[in-house]
This record gives C-alpha cells, sequence and structure tokens, in this order.
C-alpha cells in the first residue's frame, strides 16, 4: 500500500496545484501590504470600495452579450443540431464537422479574422461591428452556435421519436408536437449548451479583445488591458469576487445539470 | 446508413423527397458562413499579399511572407519557441495528471466526486483570474519565492513569472484539466484484472506501469498530448499575462501584429499556420481516439 500513500501525496500535490492561485486572489484581495507580496502584513477590505467603475460597466456588457450569446447558441443551435442528427442528406457528416470546426480553431485566429472582417465590412457598408455590443455577439456566437449544436446532438442521441410519433397520431400539430413534446424532451440538453455558451462568453479574451474597445469592453478584456499597465489591490479585488460568483454558479450548475455531464458535453 | 434504410422500411408512408431538414439547417449554415468562414477566408487571403504601409495591405499576389516564415531566423526561433513551450506544457501536464487520472479511474473511494469537482472546477473559473493568480505566488516577493528563500533553498529571489517559465506554468495549469479527464476515460477502460495478474506475476508497481498499464493507455496518452499541445500553442490570454509582453510566441506574434504593429499580411500568414497546425493536430488526436475506440 506504499503505492496508495506515494499516490495519495501526489494528488494532494496536485490538487493543491490546481487550486492555489484562485485561493491566493480572494486572500491577496485582503492584502493590506504592498500588492503582491507575500507574506501578508495587515487585513483589509479598502480593496473592494477602490473598484473603478469601468469594471461595472464591463461586468453589465459582459452579462448582456453572454445572455444574447447563449440565447442564440440555442436559437441557432437547436434547428442544426435537429437537422444533422435527422435528415438524411448527402454530406450530412461533412456539414456537421464544417459546423463545430470553430471550436478546433484557435479564439485568436478567430479574433483577428473577424476584426479585419468589420474593417472590411466597414469599408463596404459604413455599418461598425467592431467596437459594438453586436460585434462582440458575432464574434461570441462563433463558438456558441457549436457548443449548442453539440451539446443538443448528444442529448438527442438519446432521443425516443415513438414520442413524437404518438403525439401526432393523437392529433396535434407538428409545431405543437415541437413546442410540448420535443422542446420539452431536449431541454436538458438545451440548457446545457445554453449555459456552455454563456459561460465560455464570459471567460474569453482573445474574441473580445480584437471585436470590443470603448464602451464594448468585456470584464475579462477590462481586467486584461488594466494588468497590462498596472496591478493594484483593486483588481484582485474585483478578480475575487469573479472567483466567489464562479463558486455560485458552479454550484447552481452541479446541482441542476451536473458538472461531469456539463463537461462531457464537450468532449 | 444502415440505420437510415431501416427507418424508411418502417415509415413506408412518406415519399423520398429532397430532405427538408435541409431547409432547416440553412439559416445557421448561412450564419455560420457569415461570421466564420468568410472573416476566416478574408484572413488567409491576406497572407498572399505584402504589407504596404501601417494597417495597409498590397494588391499584388506573393508567397513572400510564407518564405519569410520557413528562412527567415526570427520567425523560425518563434516557431521553435511556440514548439518548445507545446512540448514542456505537454510533458507537465502528463506526469501531473497520470496519476490524477489513475485515482479518479481506479478508486473506490467516496471522495472520488470531490476529486472530480476539484479537477473540472478551475475550467469555470474565469481563465484570466486564474492567470493574476499567478501574480502573488510567483513574483520576486511572491509566496513561492518566500517560501524557497525561508527553507534556504535559494540565495535571491527566482524570476518565476513575466517570462518563458511563468506562461509555462500558466499553461500547464490552464490544461492539466483537460489531460486529466482524457487520460480517466481511458483509463477506466483498461480492465483492473491485467494490474493484478502482473503484481500475482510477480511485476512490481513500476514495472506494472511500465509493461502493462502505460501501454494499454497509450492511445489516449498520445490523443490526449496532441490535444494540450494544441492548446498550448493556440492560447494567447496566458502567454500574454504570464509572459509580461516579453514571450514572443505565434499567438502573442498574432496579436502584436494587429493591435500594435499593423502589419496585418504578417499576422495573417502567423494566422493561418497556426490554423492549420490546430486543425492537424486535433483532427490526429480524434484519429487515435477513434481508431483506438474500434479495438474491441
Amino acid at each position: 500500500m506504499i503505492r496508495w500513500l506515494a499516490l495519495r501525496g501526489t494528488l494532494l500535490t496536485v490538487f493543491a496545484f490546481l487550486l492555489a492561485p484562485v485561493i491566493i486572489v480572494v486572500a491577496d484581495s485582503f492584502n493590506g501590504g504592498p500588492a503582491l507580496s507575500f507574506p501578508p502584513t495587515s487585513f483589509t477590505t479598502q480593496w473592494y470600495g477602490l473598484i473603478k467603475p469601468s469594471f461595472f460597466s464591463a461586468l453589465y456588457v459582459s452579462l448582456i452579450v453572454a445572455s444574447c450569446t447563449a440565447l442564440l447558441s440555442v436559437v441557432f443551435g437547436l434547428p442544426a443540431a435537429l437537422a444533422l442528427s435527422r435528415g438524411r442528406f448527402i454530406g450530412r457528416d461533412a456539414i456537421n464537422s464544417i459546423l463545430l470546426s470553430p471550436l478546433v480553431v484557435p479564439a485568436l485566429v478567430t479574433g483577428v479574422a473577424l476584426y479585419q472582417y468589420s474593417l472590411s465590412f466597414w469599408d463596404l457598408t459604413h455599418v461598425a461591428l467592431g467596437g459594438t455590443l453586436i460585434g462582440l455577439i458575432v464574434g461570441h456566437l462563433t463558438f456558441g452556435i457549436p457548443f449548442g449544436i453539440r451539446a443538443i446532438l448528444v442529448g438527442h442521441a438519446r432521443f425516443e421519436p415513438a414520442l413524437e410519433e404518438a403525439a401526432l397520431n393523437l392529433g396535434a400539430t407538428p409545431l405543437q408536437t415541437f413546442w410540448r413534446v420535443t422542446v420539452p424532451i431536449l431541454r436538458p440538453s438545451i440548457v446545457a449548451g445554453g449555459v456552455f455558451a454563456f459561460v465560455m462568453s464570459l471567460d474569453d479574451v482573445p474574441i473580445a479583445l480584437f471585436m470590443g474597445g470603448g464602451d464594448a469592453t468585456t470584464l475579462p478584456v477590462q481586467i486584461f488591458t488594466t494588468v497590462e499597465f498596472d496591478f493594484g489591490g483593486d483588481v484582485m479585488a474585483v478578480s475575487a469576487l469573479i472567483v466567489g460568483a464562479s463558486a455560485v454558479l458552479m454550484l447552481l450548475l452541479d446541482r441542476l445539470i451536473g458538472l461531469e455531464q456539463l463537461f462531457g458535453a464537450r468532449q | 446508413m444502415s440505420t437510415t434504410d431501416v427507418e424508411r422500411i418502417e415509415r413506408p408512408g412518406r415519399p423520398w423527397r429532397a430532405d427538408p431538414w435541409l431547409w432547416i439547417l440553412l439559416p445557421t449554415l448561412a450564419v455560420f458562413g457569415l461570421i466564420f468562414a468568410a472573416p476566416l477566408v478574408d484572413l488567409v487571403l491576406l497572407s498572399f499579399h505584402r504589407m504596404s504601409g501601417p494597417a495597409q495591405v498590397g494588391a499584388a499576389f506573393t508567397l513572400a511572407n510564407y518564405r519569410a516564415f520557413v528562412t527567415d531566423p526570427f520567425y523560425l526561433a518563434m516557431l521553435l519557441r511556440t514548439c518548445g513551450l507545446g512540448l514542456l506544457v505537454t510533458l507537465g501536464c502528463l506526469i501531473a495528471g497520470y496519476p490524477v487520472a489513475y485515482y479518479l479511474a481506479r478508486t473506490p473511494s467516496r471522495w472520488r466526486g470531490l476529486a472530480l469537482f476539484l479537477v473540472i472546477a478551475p475550467l469555470l473559473v474565469s481563465a484570466i483570474v486564474r492567470n493574476i493568480g499567478w501574480f502573488p505566488l510567483l513574483s520576486q516577493s511572491g509566496a513561492v519565492n518566500w517560501v524557497l528563500l525561508k527553507l534556504g533553498l535559494i540565495a535571491s529571489p527566482l524570476s518565476l513569472i513575466n517570462n518563458f517559465t511563468g506562461v509555462v506554468i500558466g499553461l500547464i495549469h490552464a490544461l492539466l484539466p483537460f489531460m486529466i479527464l482524457t487520460l480517466t476515460t481511458v483509463i477506466q477502460r483498461i480492465e483492473g484484472d491485467l494490474e493484478e495478474a502482473a503484481a500475482n506475476l510477480g511485476a512490481g508497481p513500476l514495472q506494472t506501469f511500465w509493461r502493462v498499464l502505460l501501454p494499454l493507455s497509450l492511445p489516449g496518452v498520445v490523443s490526449g498530448s496532441l490535444l494540450v499541445f494544441a492548446m498550448a500553442i493556440s492560447a494567447y490570454t496566458t502567454p500574454a499575462i504570464l509572459g509580461g509582453n516579453r514571450v514572443l510566441v505565434m499567438a502573442t506574434y498574432i496579436a502584436q501584429q494587429f493591435r500594435t504593429v499593423l502589419n496585418y499580411p504578417a499576422g495573417g500568414t502567423a494566422s493561418a499556420l497556426l490554423l492549420v497546425f490546430a486543425i492537424v493536430l486535433t483532427v490526429l488526436a480524434l484519429q487515435v481516439r477513434t481508431g483506438e475506440e474500434r479495438v474491441p
């Protein structure tokens, strides 16, 4: 059983490594000494009062963008997933791979591509995409829709078509069948896809960095550009608040969907 | 394909027409083309032109950008640095991830759920926040240097952040959960009896690992490594923050070309190359995985 002991030691080290940066963010946000110094000299909550208003407006932008991304990802993802799992047309597998391909493309490449595209788009139409909320949502839909499609495809694999046939036989119209049978059955995977798109949208830096700017700056980008220049206790306080919010979100998701299942949809 | 035939036989009432599902797929395909495919094609096309001024792109077609990438020592060094980063991160993830994956796959313990939660949880905490957490730990006056100094292991603080080391540490942290999850599914499929048999026949734990466990889990090791390598060379946020603008890899170079240097064709060329690398590596990883699934 020496083997299990050695394994136990390694496990504890790896878990400490995984959790260290998350825990230290929270601890350091109460550090009264100079930023980034260890050990902390005194306890303070002053950094939380010193958070700049720009972080709150960025949070507002992030939440709007993430909500719209989640909703639209499902709106476009559901019909596509249904068509891909039920249709019988030539090139179905190819279309499937193509629609999921954005998940393979580095987000930075998607970001600069969209940035470049928004410049050409402006030259052509004089409609601004870059630096707007719409631009951010468009950018995040590039990964949101594939996440939506994939989650629903996974859920649909266990779908029992007889239930729809029963509804149709009992006189339901196709539309009624869709809303009252198909959608409720697929709801867990629809929710999982939306939640995933929401979380990934809140997390993204590269795409929001290139599609945003000015009033359309998301919270991660605001943090990113702030630490590029200076690093103060207020950034730690913001980060600690995000850790707190993530922990609440995580517990909720674990209760509602199950984290293992949520990330199973990712593979 | 065979299920399709079965379904068609089962529903003889429906005549075969052009599949209506194609129409339902159309809006999503159109959006996809408009917001993803077109920008990407546009970007790749950029790489076949030269910069004609800041943020300006010349009209003539050229392969000069790609020629520069394979001949110019500056670009070659950057490619090597990017590959080196990917290799170190992959190796780190393998070494730290395998024992955890083994535990998750084999343990009957009631702590398994918690352990799995701890592996997945960091993925749900914003990547930028996790990066920031390394500063109080790794900076000159940070916790790690404080402990090492107190223990007398070092005489002066080590530079662990705002350099290549910081990026390696940050990326191992970011990608470790993916490696663990991939390896866990593979190890779960290996019969535990095989290890017992090896032990009964006199093999020590190390021998069992080298001659039984590792060879059998090799497909998972390979596919997990390819995925982690692809994600490591594609990552931008971590190299940018933990490298402190001093670590030039493909991703940070691309961002620099578009944000400050304004040489769009050069950035487009690096993007096209990174795109190809990422796609090839991921396809290879999936190939290994499905190949392994086909084996009974």
